[in-house]
């Protein structure tokens, strides 16, 4: 096959694997909506198979260009992508045994594959000389592959904080309703379930009532949102350090407060605020929540706003 | 009336405050804020156009929006990261962290020292089990000892050998010092490097020699550090040759400046090729390719003697929109200010003929990626030379006396702009002096070669922020990961054997404990020789 040729069929991999985890998100949506089996395997397997155009999509890329691919916007939307599947496949689906949150997972990465598509789309060229570094390959996937873990955490935080909503709404209305038990522990409405004496993870008791609904309990979101963040946030300081060094080596100096470094930056002490705050007496549970909301508020503009809308060295779009 | 003595509480002493000022700047809660400030101010940092990046985008938000424009530099908005308040938080968060570390390790260091405390109670404890084991409790004892010290906890035996206690994970705590820590270290190498270093632009035409001295540097781009002492390091860069290598679609591929490097005694010590991404390091320089052009030879003699000869360095136009950056010609002027009126020469260099020419005839601009018969329109002012500077020409005290056409190694009459001795092939753009001209004053173009910007940088907090940023992952990440436990065991005689009791509780990744404990006592009963069933494990939360 030509190169021209594999820039082809890159493009329609890429397309396939855009469909294929449309269809993984609405029948993983309607899983969660009727609760039939089936619905949960049809998402599985379209995410499989997504995950497969997905990646054969990127390697074909590699072999058009020549190099390795992740040298642009468009590139690195496909391994996020890519990255974000297999990591909820594996972490929520696989291991945690968790299936009703996989329409969510799949609207993060249909969205960002679409705005590859709209907005970075680029034929497979040759990489400024600039982007030609060793520490830039390190650089670039740790980057990628720590958004996609903050990514997730990001859409289980949103889940928690809706899931927490209705648990304490329905922890209310249940104290309104009976008189306190005689024995045993009485539910203590201003505690929220995740409220430990302790830092770090919450508890894996189910909350009360935790297990109504078509979501885990706001204690399982939590616990998840935080390991993805937990596993995301190191890597993420590992690719800002590698892009330090890989300034260092390009322009003779490791931080410049470049947009897209300030960015990197803002994300990384935002993230970091968010470990804080769960150790923190007073602003565990929901207010952490939060901080990791503004991370990921954070997160999306160094993405993307600043290719698109702030210009400096970085903007290889 | 006597005053009552005022209370303690009463009085807020100055050192009162100071002691509530310093609790509170140890709180977690304070850290916080102070980091979500920080992120707040970089974000500002990041939308407007900051001056030591591009001081040109500042001039023209203050030009287009002068009211806001006034409020926010007023502000120091537009340079956020050296503003006093930009310090001011970053010098709070330091101050809180140094705070918070400060009683931290020293309370770490004494936790490190103090052996496991026995428990008193172990029924009370998160996960609980018991087991019936034979044998006496001091050798029951001892085998849990040692299903524990092979986990690697930390254990220490009662006096009377009948109950142990022990601990694991320290390392978290450690890690997230270390991590701490190694955030102070980092800010420290940050301030050295920047404070004592220095950075700047040399600018050297192939054949030339640059020495690292303050006057050497391209005008405005040396940027001494605060505390610099203004001693450069004398040392010497010699560009051999320059190469830039494109792909035919203008993708610029490689450039390679080979240079000689001297020392401060201007011995050669090597021989090295700098190239984008491949910095060099010598005489605790680091040298970094920054940019190149084109710098004509010209060599200018007024009635047979030399004035002026050597390679000037020509910056290139800006690229209108659309049109590529390589189609664009090279400019620059040539000053004579010995002369008497003063001349200056406006150059302007098309290095590829060919391409020229084809921009003509297609009306598309073609990009110029060699070297291929160059030429330089020029154009002769005559006056008085009010500045020196060979990117622009103040023509308000001059007048423009001639133009022509001047191809490499041809010689040209500046006085009469017409060409002299007819150096090569006609070129119809440019006339041939009429014989008998009277020539005095000439210019001649024997060649063309490269120039190459090189970023000279001196740093030496590198290794030190390099070390701070090596030591922030290595402590971050058992300061994520690892999770401190707690195990107490005790035996008590028995109808016919001891009776064992086994408690604990992680502090973190408590599911994780759930299923460790549980291999804890199975191991624990493995080594006492208890059998399974008389196990009676009861995990249960508390
Ligand atoms: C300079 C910026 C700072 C950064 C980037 C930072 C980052 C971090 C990170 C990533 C953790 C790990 C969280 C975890 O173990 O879950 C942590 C923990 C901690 N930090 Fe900081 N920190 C900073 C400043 C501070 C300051 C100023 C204080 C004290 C006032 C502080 C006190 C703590 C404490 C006590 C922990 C342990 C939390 C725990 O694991 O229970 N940090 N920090």
């Amino acid at each position: 096959m030509t190169h021209a040729e594999l820039a082809v069929w890159s493009k329609d991999l890429f397309n396939v694997a855009l469909f294929a985890y449309l269809a993984a998100m609405v029948a993983s949506f309607a899983y969660l909506a009727f609760r039939a089996k089936p619905l949960a395997w049809a998402s599985t397997g379209l995410g499989v198979a997504g995950l497969l155009a997905n990646v054969a999509s990127i390697v074909t890329r590699g072999m058009a260009a020549g190099r390795t691919p992740w040298g642009n916007m468009y590139e690195y939307s496909a391994i996020l992508a890519a990255l974000v599947v297999v990591a909820y496949l594996v972490a929520v689906e696989w291991r945690a045994h968790l299936r009703t949150l996989g329409g969510f997972v799949y609207a993060f990465v249909v969205f960002t594959m679409a705005m590859a598509v709209q907005f970075f789309y680029v034929g497979p060229t040759d990489l400024l000389p600039a982007l030609n570094s060793y520490w830039r390959q390190i650089h670039v996937t740790s980057m990628i592959a720590a958004s996609s873990l903050l990514g997730i955490g990001c859409v289980f935080t949103i889940l928690y904080l809706v899931k927490d909503r209705g648990e304490r709404r329905r922890v209310a209305a249940m104290q309104a309703q009976e008189p306190p038990p005689i024995l045993g522990a009485a539910v203590d409405a201003d505690t929220p379930p995740d409220l430990l004496p302790e830092a770090g993870e919450p508890d894996p008791q189910p909350a009360p009532g935790g297990r109504r609904g078509p979501l885990p309990s706001a204690a399982t979101l939590d616990r998840l949102a935080y390991r993805f963040i937990a596993f995301g946030f190191p890597i993420w300081t590992f690719g800002t350090i590698c892009g330090a060094i890989w300034a260092q080596e390009a322009w003779g100096r490791y931080w410049g407060w470049d947009p897209k470094e300030t960015w990197a930056f803002i994300t990384w002490v935002i993230f970091a605020g968010y470990l804080h705050a769960r150790a923190t007496v007073g602003w565990k549970g929901r207010r952490a929540a939060v901080i990791a909301l503004v991370g990921f508020v954070s997160l999306f503009v160094t993405y993307y706003a600043v290719n698109l809308w702030i210009s400096g060295l970085h903007s290889y779009a | 009336m006597a005053p009552t003595a005022p209370t303690s509480e009463a009085r807020p002493t100055l050192r009162r405050s100071l002691a509530i000022v310093w609790r509170s700047l140890r709180s977690m809660r304070t850290a916080l804020i102070l980091l979500l400030l920080l992120a707040l101010a970089s974000v500002a940092g990041s939308l407007l156009p900051q001056i030591p990046n591009s001081p040109d985008r500042v001039a023209r938000y203050l030009v287009d929006h002068p009211l806001w424009g006034d409020l926010f530099w007023r502000a120091g908005l537009f340079d956020v990261f050296g503003s006093w308040w930009f310090t001011l938080i970053t010098v709070l968060l330091f101050v809180s962290l140094v705070a918070c570390l400060l009683p931290r390790s020293r309370a770490a260091i004494r936790a490190m020292r103090q052996r496991p405390v026995q428990a008193r109670e172990i029924d009370s404890f998160r996960h609980v089990a018991e087991l019936a084991a034979p044998g006496d409790a001091v050798s029951a004892v001892a085998a849990a000892r040692r299903v524990l010290s092979r986990r690697l906890y930390r254990v220490e035996v009662a006096p009377d050998g009948a109950a142990l206690a022990a601990d694991k994970g320290a390392l978290r705590e450690l890690g997230s010092l270390v991590f701490h820590w190694a955030f102070v270290l980092l800010l420290l190498g940050v301030v050295i490097g920047k404070g004592f270093g220095y950075t700047g632009r040399a600018t050297l035409a192939e054949g030339q020699t640059w020495t690292d001295a303050a006057v050497n540097y391209d005008a405005l781009s040396l940027r001494p550090g605060r505390y610099a002492s203004g001693d450069h390091t004398g040392v010497g860069i010699r560009l051999l040759s320059f190469r830039s290598d494109f792909r035919s679609t203008g993708v610029p591929m490689d450039f390679v400046s080979r240079v000689e490097l001297l020392d401060a005694e201007g011995e050669v010590a090597g021989t090295e090729d700098i190239r984008v991404n491949h910095p060099a390091s010598f005489g605790g320089l680091r040298i970094f390719q920054f940019g190149f052009g084109w710098a004509p030879v010209v060599a200018v003699e007024q009635a047979g003697t030399s004035i002026s000869e050597g390679p000037l360095v020509l910056g290139q136009d800006r690229a209108p929109e659309g049109v590529s950056q390589l189609a664009m010609p090279w400019r620059g002027f040539l000053k004579l200010p010995s002369l008497r009126p003063q001349i200056a020469v406006e150059l302007e260099l098309w290095p590829d003929s060919d391409a020229f020419f084809r921009s003509l005839e297609t009306g598309q601009p073609q990009p110029m990626l060699r070297q291929n018969a160059p030429f330089m329109n020029y154009t002769v002012w005559s006056g008085r030379l009010t500045d020196p500077s060979l990117r622009d020409l103040d023509t308000r005290s001059m007048e423009e006396i001639g133009s022509g056409v001047i191809g490499a190694g041809q010689t040209v009459d500046l006085e009469h702009a017409c060409l002299v001795g007819g150096g090569g092939a006609g070129d119809e753009t440019s006339s041939a002096c009429p014989a008998g001209t009277p020539t005095t004053l000439t210019m001649a173009f024997p060649d063309l070669v490269r120039y190459s910007v090189l970023q000279v940088t001196k740093d030496v907090g590198v290794p030190i922020v390099l070390a701070a940023a090596i030591l922030l992952l290595m402590g971050l990440l058992p300061a994520l990961y690892t999770s401190r436990r707690k195990l107490w065991v005790r035996a008590e005689p028995d109808r016919d054997g001891v009776r064992l009791q086994i408690g604990g509780f992680a502090l973190q990744r408590k599911p994780q404990f759930e299923e460790e404990f549980a291999k804890v006592v199975a191991a624990i009963a493995d080594a006492t020789g208890s059998s399974d069933a008389s196990a009676r494990e009861m995990v249960e939360a508390r």
